[in-house]
């Protein structure tokens, strides 16, 4: 990787977000341009979309959440943000600087046939488990064109959600910035085994569940279903090169928006050079066939050995069979000699009783919980609810109070780590 | 204390196999293992009645439970003790279903079986004593039952009684530090050595006791059965796509293949527009039905059983599992082809 | 059972095992003609019928044999 200028984050630190004519940033405050909606949804596969802020702290709850994205740019026109969407999608990115409006996010919400019921509440208990709380959310509505095909419905929403965050950022590009990051990058390459070992080198792969139709995640624009794992600059993602198109599994779904801001490299950037070398960023499919999982866990950790981890951390998106992926990888990774740490939720029951995982590794027992699926929230009524008047789950209305598992809640058990929920043993009676 | 003693067919006497769809009945005093630990109670207890009901219609007729409860009520217990079950799935998920509704309606409730009995789920808030894991260790299984038993009537806490499962509980809370975090500081601790470090214990799935072999799929009974989620187009009874609580049941009957628009797969857990092409692919009724006519097979069971196998906690996935066993055993199948996604 | 993640269905200890080729079609293979899928699902059933009469006392995977062999 050959030297370049220190890549930079522009940050723009938002206090609030309003519909206006014409998209701005004004102290602070996100003015969503009316023209810049239009704009953003042209697709025929849509009649119509609504737009609608939700401040932290409101008494309000978001339905059938689809995806949500920070807004980023890199210039006029997004400069190559989100490719394949926005920017081209051989745009050359993870250099230079990038303008974040942080504290903001562009929902999607609203009836697709194969997504499953997802929730974000802006207050209350389930406030804490879901990043969309602590967020000012744009959220975008629709009602999609009669007879149109729900896939190009989803592909609208999803570019036009795109288009729309990157425009919004626009809006910052004359105006200086609250923080400026500057972000450490790998420079191991492939080969360089031999270089500076004074601190570990630890890792990330990522899984992304790239399993059909409203099951996708796509990198520069296409789907990663069928790819090899892949060593991808972590600066990348800044930018935007993964994007879900995965609506299953809610708690445990990995938004664009937790790709643009991946927990764990974040966490690695911050110790990098303290107390580990951050050795990078591997992508990686998760198929739908035993033996394509073993070829890509072989693939990924021939490939991890060969960039010289010491250690890995692995993450995965989706329930069960997900978690073969990552054990699969941990107990490859062990054989080559890389030590594996993955991110498991655990699916132990409503009373936390049941074995905690199905498909646990072999060779590493280092997992990290983000809590259990199956432990149910009382949720109070709301006085608002966006994505839809009906939470179809318990056929109750959006805005009741409601009792669900923990598993209906967005992103609450986030395989990236973004969460600082876990499960923990209480012994309720001592055995002799 | 007056006990009621709960029972299954087979340790009441009545039959094994053959009578597991015995109807709840009630006995007067003790009878079977009941004797012995009607003795072990000592003084300050007696068993004052028995009741008893086949484990196949103890563990998938849902109105089962009221009757046991009414015949309870009728002897005026004030506890009851069910069991050991020992291993037996059916037999130990009534147990703990019995002292979990009698513990719920007030009374002193204890369950006696093996540890990795799937029952031990079923339980509600009834303490369940460990037995050993065959009818073998009967008396040493009383003993500790009565024992833990007499504790539990004299008002001492669960936690000092021996025998009495450890119900470890997984609960949610938030840590101070997000899980990438974490996941940094556990990579860190295993690369400096550190071989055991976890948040998660490895689980334990107990034992699963293979059933005999079906002597001639030539003369049996066979039914199909699915965790794919396949139901007639339009999911009239909302089968739930993820987390599934229940299970349903569709007639086969005089059908030959399930055609691609009639039915349709809801599971949430992959993508289905290969299964919805072809409902076959998931329940494989054409081929099914081709061995039928060819006498491979004796006969298909005229319902297939069917629930979605996503995100399903193994507690209702053994509920699923003991209720279908149960349930197919009184329909006389030999043998069931599941399909798991 | 019929499952392709059996090294899952293993560890819980399921018994009696055949393999299949995906996920999304336990019983069925989509890249096949419709009438080699067919008959890859007469031989699924009929593996099925060697293990539900064969004796096992743990899990155990019946592959389907040679005449079952993926035709293209």
């Amino acid at each position: 990787m050959p030297d370049q200028a220190p890549r930079r984050r522009l940050v723009h630190i938002v206090s609030g977000v309003r519909s206006g004519a014409a998209t701005t940033l004004d102290r602070g405050e996100v003015v969503v341009g009316d023209e810049d909606v239009r704009r953003a949804f042209t697709d025929p596969a849509l009649a119509s979309v609504s737009l609608s802020v939700l401040h932290p702290g409101d008494s309000a709850r978001i339905v059938k959440v689809l995806d949500a994205a920070e807004p980023r740019t890199k210039g006029a026109g997004g400069g190559g943000v989100f490719p394949g969407f926005v920017g081209a999608a051989n745009a050359t990115l993870g250099v230079g600087d990038t303008h974040v409006l942080r504290g903001v996010a562009v929902v999607t919400a609203g009836y697709l046939p194969r997504a499953q019921e997802a929730l974000v509440d802006m207050s209350g208990p389930a406030a804490p488990l879901s990043f969309l709380a602590s967020t000012h959310n744009v959220v975008v509505e629709f009602e999609p064109a009669p007879g149109a095909d729900w896939g190009e419905v989803a592909a609208a929403m999803r570019a036009g959600a795109l288009r729309l965050a990157a425009a919004l950022a626009e809006g910052a590009l004359d105006h200086q910035p609250d923080v400026i990051e500057e972000l450490p990058e790998p420079r191991i390459v492939l080969g360089d085994v031999d270089g500076d070992r004074s601190l570990p080198r630890i890792g990330v792969i990522t899984n992304l569940q790239t399993q059909g139709a409203f099951k996708d995640v796509y990198v520069r624009g296409s789907s990663f279903g069928g790819s090899q794992p892949t060593a991808v600059n972590p600066a990348e993602l800044d930018d935007g090169i993964v994007v879900s198109g995965q609506y299953g599994h809610p708690a445990l779904k990995n938004p664009t928006y937790l790709h643009q801001n991946h927990p764990i490299v974040a966490a690695l950037r911050a110790r990098h050079g303290v107390d580990l070398t951050f050795a990078g960023l591997v992508l990686s499919p998760e198929p739908v066939e035993q033996h394509a999982k073993e070829t890509v866990a072989r693939q990924a950790a021939a490939l991890c050995g060969e960039l010289g981890w010491d250690a890995a951390i692995l993450t995965k998106e989706g329930g069960g069979n997900a978690d073969s992926d990552v054990s699969l990888k941990m107990d490859a990774l062990e054989e080559v000699g890389v030590s594996a740490v993955g991110l498991f939720a655990e699916m132990a029951g409503a009373d936390g009783t049941a074995p905690p995982v199905v498909a646990p590794p072999e060779r590493s027992p280092a997992m990290v919980s983000t809590g259990n699926y199956d432990e149910r929230l009382q949720l109070p009524a709301v006085e608002r609810a966006l994505g839809g008047a009906r939470f179809d789950l318990l056929d109750t209305a959006a805005t009741d109070a409601m009792d669900v598992p923990t598993a209906v809640v967005y992103a609450s058990l986030s395989p990236l780590g973004w969460g600082r929920l876990t499960a923990a043993a209480a012994t309720m009676a001592s055995s002799e | 204390m007056r006990v009621v003693h709960y029972i299954n067919q087979f340790f009441a006497g009545i039959g094994g196999e053959d009578s597991a769809s015995a109807p709840p009945e009630r006995r007067d005093g003790a009878i079977g293992p009941g004797r012995r630990l009607d003795a072990l109670l000592g003084d300050e207890h007696t068993v004052v009645a028995t009741v008893f009901c086949g484990d196949d219609r103890a563990a998938s007729d849902p109105a089962s439970l009221d009757e046991i409860m009414q015949l309870i009520r009728s002897a005026d217990a004030e506890m009851v003790l069910a069991g050991p079950a020992f291993s037996s799935g059916r037999y130990g998920v009534a147990c703990a279903r019995v002292a979990g509704a009698a513990q719920a309606a007030g009374l002193i409730a204890l369950a006696s079986m093996a540890a990795d009995n799937p029952g031990v789920a079923e339980a509600g808030a009834a303490p369940i004593v460990e037995s050993g894991e065959t009818a073998r260790q009967m008396g040493p299984s009383l003993e500790r039952f009565a024992a833990a038993a007499r504790r539990v009537a004299a008002g001492e806490a669960l936690a000092g009684i021996e025998g009495v499962i450890a119900s470890t509980r997984r609960l949610n809370r938030l840590d101070a530090r997000s899980a990438a975090e974490r996941a940094v500081d556990l990579a860190l601790a295993r690369f400096d050595g550190d071989k055991t470090a976890t948040e998660i214990p490895q689980p334990d799935f107990g034992h699963v006791h293979p059933a005999p072999p079906i002597d001639n799929p030539r003369e049996a009974l066979i039914a199909l059965v699915s965790e794919g989620a396949v139901v007639p187009m339009g999911n009239p009874d909302r089968l739930e796509s993820a987390r599934a609580h229940k299970w349903l049941r569709y007639s086969l009957e005089g059908l030959d293949r399930l055609a691609p628009g009639e039915y349709q797969s809801v599971h949430g857990g992959f993508s289905t527009v290969a299964a919805n092409a072809d409902p076959n692919r998931i329940l494989p009724l054409d081929a099914a039905r081709e061995m039928e006519r060819d006498g491979r097979i004796g006969s298909l069971y005229q319902e297939y059983l069917v629930t979605a196998g996503n995100g399903t906690s193994v507690a209702d996935a053994q509920r699923f599992g003991v209720e279908w066993a149960s349930e197919l055993r009184r329909a006389g199948v030999r043998a069931a082809i599941l399909t798991s996604t | 059972m019929l499952c392709n993640l059996l090294p899952i269905a293993t560890r819980v200890g399921a018994p009696r095992m055949v393999p299949t080729r995906g996920i999304p079609y336990p019983a069925g293979d989509p890249s096949l003609s419709q009438e080699d899928e067919r008959a890859w699902r007469r031989t699924l059933l009929e593996t099925a019928l060697v293990a539900v009469s064969t004796h096992v006392t743990q899990p155990t995977v019946f592959t389907p044999g040679p005449a079952a062999a993926k035709s293209g």
